[in-house]
């Protein structure tokens, strides 16, 4: 019998969003189960109904054979669930003892039983290979011994089934083999692991079970043995119909932008990326493809001067962008959409005209002698409001009070007001309608027909393919692959080097490395 | 789609209705409670509520006491507006009131005062005064991220204790043990607005013109130019300023410099005004924090805040006559003013009101509020 | 100068300290227990002075240990209604708090002229009373170091006592029970409490109770032994410098004792110094208490950054 078992479960949130449609998931006890899938393909929310967090709109979850409902992650726990989410929760200046008895202390009276509490967990770390020391700041740890402690906290109450979240995306090669053989020791000793993942390699090594989502739905259930990579990457990846803007031919010899050596380390300490050499030139858009989490929106960052760099050497228009600032860096012409346009690209609470005159503050167009000038600032967003067909009721009206698209549009408007040399693009039509998605995509179109020079990084592969004259794979914080755009090239074929599953030569890449 | 004067007015008629409409019901229940305590510790709550809310108008002194705590609440509104516009919570106008009294002292008593340039000299050695004092804090918080709110409050006391000393001690005095200075020269002290034959109101002199002065000036340095312009996005969402090149700690520091220098301003109101002409110690009776009621009502929009502050002060002074004429002591307002911050900076509205009631249990959220959790 | 040694370390002078400590301490106590749980409690200084008038009052009617109680609940039920209005009602809590300090700087003199029956000064005329000192004078009975040890140790308040226990008391809480873990965590990282079914706005509402309660405590010795009987704005800023102890003492209990006596200390000095020195600036040395806080703020600051750029750079 089964384990657990979800059947047609479906989830729409508010607004509309379908995240699971009728998805199947069974899970045998002690088995390795990897739940994969693309960005977007339900993964997270399916893990959040498993564990309580979310209620599903439709289908039943049944454990050991029986029916069951979580209103909360506490009824869950108690169920013999726990999760590790990819975002730790624990207290940093408390010791890893004390993060994993949390909430389910053992008391001595009135007192807390440090002894007893050590001792628990140092027998849990030796029975499950967790190595792990309890009394350390859990801040004073390296990530991967962090994620013991997580992985402590559920076991310490008794879960039967643990739910790990993209356990890899946070660690380095050597930390994931250990992660590895802990889980083999988990299950050894009769729990069971669900593994939600990206890194094909890694799912291949590690699980028993794979199950892949796409869109919301179930693809199929496989076992590990009887599968191949290819057919693993064409099930997660798809065949989806390629759209392709038409695009003017352009001269696309002056280099425009380059990074040589680019080294970005996070503010854990993770290396995400780990010395790249791309150059993108006038009239062309470059595709930066990779699934989240390898280096693309850190890349952007860096060359927009958002994002501190470790290492390496960013060249904007022949100057070293070193100690340029953010303005200066648009003084040369660099415009860019940003991932976040809620977090980073607007002030919702502001007008639309001001927001479209943000960036451009130490414009004599729009700034004299430090008073703003309101006439021009107003006729600017009238004009762009007109050029981008923004949904508003006036130029003064909060931007807050903007549909996503039309929020997006000004972003856009904004940055392609006047033509850049250099635009860097991050989801650049995520969470936006059709209709304001075929204008963005014409948009940014444009801008390179007229020269611009253009990096696109997207979640959304079809974008990619649509869009861009050459492509190129990122994985962990590295190019693996580059191509020159064309019919003959597929979603399959990126998805082997997205996943991780093959790398090209160098010789390969040079084709389409300018 | 594009300009469309009507529905751009509209909409904006209808965020000042709701945002009035939630202040007077704030206000509505705050009186209710004070009535409430009246009722239960007078011998005549109606004669005391009539007292408070009608007899304001009633003579030209009254007008004047009204207009002139109008005014200076005015200032200190403008000063925690601009403040909580880049949402930043220095709380030191009360700091800045007194070293800005003090510098207009030391002017005001120097042979500078006996002349014509008293007036104007004291006052910008106010604001100089108060914008320093109003920096420090600001500073601190830019290099080293120090919290703006224990440091203004520290500088607040520092202030007083100065103030304490310098009159006690130091300033030139009538006589030994009093606790004032002399008197400023006629020069030094802002003279009366109103002296007509038959229209006569002592306490109101120019101080009421500097407050609508500031009101111009704040108002059209946050919507006209580039550093308002900067300092309200840096409010609205750091990242965003950022990303856009604005440099958020020079504008954090500036804002809350600029706060100071208002700050210092009233000081020079009060010591040099019709009221005092002198500096004493504890002359500002904690007027200043008064401007955090007048900033959260008016949402810390300038041209709202002389509004809220004429309906405030007349509230203030309904309630000093009535202390005067009747058994309530004044202090009663202290409920009123308490009620009324905690509504408006809380998310009450009357659906909300509504919900909290019937469901009994808001959701425990993990977001703690801006202020603690800016160490 | 030598006559201030003298008196600086005598018995006398530490009584002093004592005294003028015990109502800071506490009220240091209050607000170490509402910071670590992720609070600024800027209202110590109203719950103080409302602790002090409940107090007053009470005492006029009951013994000295009921009034003292009282005035704990004023204080706490001041701290129950910062967290209805910031938890529940969504309200910023430095406004909060401010709005507190309003509320009972005018809500006092208000019950005072009520009180007094138009006396919004002092309550002069009213009988209220003191809580009493405990008379260790029996202690000169120890051969040799007797009388000395008398000196010290006889005729502190009872509260002083009291404060010695409670910052005993808050350290135990903190660091030994489980309750105490729950409340560091939801001040430092409330996410993984949460994640572990603590209900992390019940901890925060009982710590500003509580530091209401702790607040209320230190006016009732404020207004019972300090002084006996109240004068408005009677704490006259020791809510704030209560604040300043916590940080200076780096937020633990032991630190915050440390720094509540050395800002008592101050306190005394600033009472003895203008007898020995006729134009001695009393007021500069109530000030350095203020100073030395902000000098704390900005060296704790530097380390903090100092700390986040070792652990960002590679």
């Amino acid at each position: 019998m089964a384990l657990l078992e979800a059947i047609g479960i479906g989830k729409t949130y508010p607004g509309g969003v379908v995240a699971n449609d009728g998805v199947n998931l069974v899970i045998q006890p002690g088995e390795v189960h990897a739940v994969v899938g693309e960005n977007g393909a339900g993964k997270s929310t399916l893990m959040k109904i498993l564990f309580g967090l979310e209620q599903p709109n439709a289908g039943t979850l049944l454990l050991d054979g029986k029916p069951v409902q979580f209103a909360g992650p506490r009824e869950a726990i108690d169920a013999g669930i726990g999760m590790v989410f990819q975002h730790f929760s624990l207290v940093p200046s408390f010791a890893v003892y004390e993060n994993v008895v949390m909430g389910s202390e053992p008391k001595a009276g009135i007192r807390l039983d440090r002894k007893k509490a050590i001792a628990e967990v140092q027998a849990l770390s030796d029975k499950f290979r967790l190595k792990v020391d309890p009394l350390p700041a859990v801040r004073s740890l390296p990530v991967g011994q962090q994620q013991r402690v997580e992985i402590l906290k559920s076991l310490y109450r008794n879960a039967r089934i643990l739910i790990l979240d993209e356990p890899t995306a946070v660690l380095a090669p050597q930390e994931v083999q250990e992660l590895f053989v802990a889980i083999r020791s988990l299950v050894a000793q009769g729990k069971t692991v669900i593994f939600i993942a990206h890194k094909l390699p890694e799912v291949l090594e590690i699980s028993d079970t794979i199950t892949v989502m796409r869109q919301g739905k179930t693809v199929g259930q496989v076992k590990t043995k009887e599968v191949t990579e290819k057919s693993l990457a064409a099930m997660m990846v798809g065949r989806e119909v390629s759209l392709r803007v038409e695009r003017k031919p352009t001269d696309q010899t002056q280099r425009v932008a380059s990074v040589a050596g680019l080294r970005v380390v996070n503010a854990r300490g993770t290396e995400v990326v780990a010395g790249l050499d791309l150059a993108v030139h006038s009239g062309e858009i470059v595709g930066l493809v990779g699934v989240e989490g390898n280096g693309q929106a850190e890349t952007l960052e860096a060359i927009a001067g958002l994002r501190a760099i470790a290492d390496g050497h960013i060249q904007i228009a022949n100057e070293n962008a070193a100690g340029l600032s953010v303005l200066d860096r648009r003084g040369l012409g660099l415009a860019s959409i940003p991932e976040d346009r809620i977090a980073e690209g607007l002030a919702t609470g502001a007008s639309v005209a001001e927001n479209l005159v943000a960036t451009k503050l130490n414009d004599s167009r729009y700034v004299r002698h430090g008073l703003l000038d309101l006439k021009a600032i107003k006729a600017n967003a009238v004009k762009l409001i007109e050029r981008f067909s923004i949904r508003v009721g006036g130029p003064s009206y909060a931007v807050s009070t903007l549909s996503g698209g039309n929020m997006q549009k000004v972003v856009v408007a904004r940055e392609l007001a006047e033509q850049p040399n250099l635009l860097l693009v991050n989801q650049p039509t995520r969470g936006v309608d059709l209709g304001a998605t075929q204008f963005i995509w014409r948009t940014i179109t444009d801008a390179r027909d007229a020269g611009a020079a253009v990096l696109l990084s997207s979640a959304d592969l079809s974008e990619l393919l649509a869009l861009s004259d050459r492509l190129v794979v990122l994985y962990r914080g590295k190019i693996v692959a580059a191509f020159v755009n064309s019919p003959d090239l597929t979603p399959e074929t990126l998805g082997t080097y997205m996943l991780g599953l093959s790398t090209q030569t160098t010789a390969e890449m040079q084709v389409a490395l300018k | 789609m594009s300009n469309n004067p009507t529905i751009d007015r509209s909409s904006r008629w209808k965020a000042i209705r709701s945002e009035t409409g939630r202040a007077v019901g704030a206000l509505l229940i705050a009186l209710a409670v004070a009535f409430v305590v009246v009722l239960l510790t007078s011998k005549a709550p109606f004669e005391a509520l009539n007292v408070l809310l009608t007899q304001i108008p009633q003579k030209p002194r009254t007008i004047g006491l009204w207009l002139d705590d109008a005014a200076k609440l005015t200032i200190t509104g403008l000063a925690f507006s601009l403040v909580f516009q880049a949402r930043q919570f220095s709380m030191g106008v009360q700091g800045q009131v007194y070293v800005g009294a003090i510098a207009a002292a030391y002017v005001a008593l120097s042979p500078i005062g006996a002349t014509w340039a008293g007036i104007p000299a004291g006052m910008i050695a106010a604001m100089l005064a108060g914008a320093v004092w109003g920096f420090i804090p600001g500073i601190a918080k830019a290099k080293l991220g120090a919290n703006e709110i224990v440091s203004s409050l520290m500088l607040n006391y520092i202030a007083i204790e100065l103030c304490n000393y310098l009159v006690r001690a130091q300033l030139p005095k009538p006589q030994a043990g009093v606790l004032t200075t002399n008197d400023f020269p006629d020069t030094a002290v802002l003279p009366q607005l109103i002296k007509f034959d038959g229209l006569n109101i002592t306490r109101l002199d120019y101080g009421f013109v500097f407050a609508l002065v500031a009101v111009a000036i704040v108002w059209f340095a946050l919507y006209r130019t580039s550093w308002g312009l900067k300092l309200r996005l840096v409010g609205h969402n750091p990242r965003f300023a950022e990303y856009s090149g604005i440099k958020a700690t020079f504008i954090m520091v500036s804002a809350m410099t600029a706060a100071g220098a208002l700050g210092g301003l009233l000081g020079s109101m009060f010591v040099q005004g019709q009221g005092w002409g002198k500096l004493t110690v504890l002359f500002e009776g904690n007027l200043a924090f008064e401007g955090i009621l007048v900033a959260i009502v008016a949402r810390s929009r300038p041209l709202a805040v002389p509004i809220v502050a004429l309906f405030y002060g007349y509230l203030r002074q309904g309630a000093q006559l009535m202390n005067i004429r009747t058994d309530v002591p004044a202090e009663v307002i202290g409920v009123v003013t308490a009620i009324i911050i905690l509504l408006v900076s809380s998310s009450y509205s009357v659906t909300f009101m509504k919900r909290l009631f019937r469901r009994g249990a808001a959701p425990a959220t993990a977001a703690v509020p801006a202020g603690s959790a800016a160490k | 100068m030598m006559e201030l040694f003298i008196t600086v370390f005598s018995a006398a002078f530490f009584v002093t300290i004592i005294r003028t400590t015990t109502p800071l301490l506490l009220a240091t106590m209050g607000g170490l227990v509402a910071d670590l749980s992720g609070a600024l409690n800027v209202a110590l200084e109203g719950m103080m002075l409302v602790g002090c008038l409940t107090a007053v009052l009470v005492s006029v009617y009951a013994p000295w240990y009921v009034a003292v109680v009282s005035g704990m609940g004023a204080g706490a039920l001041l701290g129950l209604l910062m967290a209805f209005f910031a938890y529940r009602m969504k309200a910023d809590i430095i406004l909060v708090g401010f709005a507190i300090n309003i509320l009972a700087a005018g809500g006092t003199v208000f019950a005072l002229s009520i009180a007094t029956g138009g006396d919004k000064g002092t309550s002069i005329n009213l009988p209220s009373k003191a809580v009493p000192a405990i008379d260790l004078s029996f202690l000169s009975g120890v051969p040799g170091v007797g009388p000395t040890l008398t000196a010290f140790l006889s005729g502190h308040s009872v509260l002083s006592w009291i404060a010695a226990f409670v910052v005993f008391a808050v350290w135990y809480f903190l660091y030994r029970t489980p309750w105490g873990l729950w409340l560091r965590g939801v001040g430092e990282y409330p996410a993984a409490p949460e994640a572990a079914g603590i209900p992390v706005n019940k901890v925060r509402t009982w710590s500003l109770v509580v530091s209401g309660a702790l607040a209320g405590m230190g006016g009732a010795q404020l207004a019972m032994f300090n002084y006996v009987g109240f004068t408005r704005d009677m704490t006259a800023g020791r809510g704030f410098i209560a604040l300043g102890a916590v940080l200076l003492g780096a937020r633990h209990p032991v630190g915050a004792l440390l720094a509540a006596l050395l800002f008592g200390a101050f306190e005394a000095l600033a009472v003895v110094m203008p007898g020995l020195f006729s134009d001695a600036p009393a007021e500069l040395i109530r000030s350095i208490p203020f100073v030395v806080t902000i000098v704390a703020l900005v060296l704790f600051s530097i380390r903090a950054q100092r700390a986040l750029a070792l652990r960002g750079a590679k």
